[in-house]
């Protein structure tokens, strides 16, 4: 899979491992910013109410 | 065909990792940094609003003593502000956790809710009223607010204020672990499935604290009683507990 995306990216070894640094930030910052809030109400530690179920619950 | 198969394996495993890694710093960290953030701008926001709100009208006529025992009567105000869904509307402060562990009070409990601070329990009981004024918060993650919660010990205050009272709760008991259907922790008189642990008997103004318990976990509830203790108009300062 890296080595697919590895040898499609356009330029030099440089440009290639440039491109490959830009990637990685934006999957962190989707990951940060959309994918871990998303997931982590699913998560046990938020359970902190004695409601029962739900999300808060 | 092999080599593939172990280089894509391989390479799962990599991914995989990378992203168990990446969850971990963002629940350790970077939850923590959000929380931190806005928990100061609702603090600032609380502020600001009192520091807009006149105090004349509230305030008593005849200078309180210092702490008013065994009558905590919370300022007759006309029209109590209502406590508005998701919106901060009191600052909690508990020694024990710190000299500067302060929290902004959230009206409600959904998920955002406490991620923003600590959570009061829609319909249980406002602040100083008979009743039970019921709060919840985070024991790991977003700022970890209750983080040392299974440290409260009897005779522990827990002050909050609205802008226009100081009120001095006092927690009674050990933590009191349970399971999270134990609802009647929150009744106006706190009435656990272990009755054994039955904190009070009569009305009163009682505080209700709860937490996940373990830690990281889910199966269980801490929860900490407490009881109004005295109120003293904001005008006179920090109550006596704040300033030690």
């Amino acid at each position: 899979m890296y080595g697919w995306i590895w040898r499609r990216l356009p330029g030099n070894a440089w440009a290639k491992a440039a491109i490959s640094l830009v990637l990685v930030l934006a999957v962190v910052f989707i990951l940060f910013q959309w994918v871990f809030p998303w997931a982590e109400p699913l998560l046990p530690f938020n359970d902190v109410t004695v409601n029962g179920g739900g999300s808060a619950g | 065909m092999v080599r593939l198969a172990v280089r894509t394996l391989s390479e799962l495993c990599v991914t995989v990792g990378s992203l168990i890694v990446l969850l971990v710093v963002y629940l350790l960290f970077w939850t923590g940094v959000r929380a931190d953030n806005t928990m100061s701008d609702e603090v600032a926001k609380l502020q600001n609003q009192w520091a807009r709100t006149p105090l004349t009208a509230t305030a008593p006529a005849t200078p309180a003593p210092q702490t008013q025992q065994s009558t905590p009567s919370p300022s007759a105000t006309p029209t109590p502000p209502v406590y508005r869904d998701g919106q901060p509307f009191a600052i909690m402060y508990i020694p024990r956790f710190g000299a500067d562990w302060h929290k902004p009070v959230i009206e409600g409990t959904s998920t955002s809710d406490l991620q923003r601070g600590v959570a009061h329990y829609t319909g249980t009981a406002r602040l100083g009223a008979v009743g039970n004024f019921a709060v919840a918060g985070h024991r790991r993650t977003y700022g970890n607010p209750f983080e040392a919660f299974a440290e409260l010990r009897p005779g522990d205050k827990v002050v909050l204020t609205d802008g226009v009272t100081w009120y001095t709760y006092v927690i009674d008991d050990q933590p009191y672990l349970t399971l999270p259907n134990d609802i009647g922790v929150i009744n106006p008189i706190p009435a656990p499935l272990d009755t054994s642990a039955t904190p009070y008997t009569s009305p009163g103004r009682y505080l209700t604290l709860t937490t996940c318990d373990p830690p990281w976990g889910h199966s269980h509830r801490l929860i900490a009683w407490g009881h109004l203790e005295s109120t003293q108009p904001v005008e006179q300062g920090m109550p006596r507990a704040l300033l030690s």
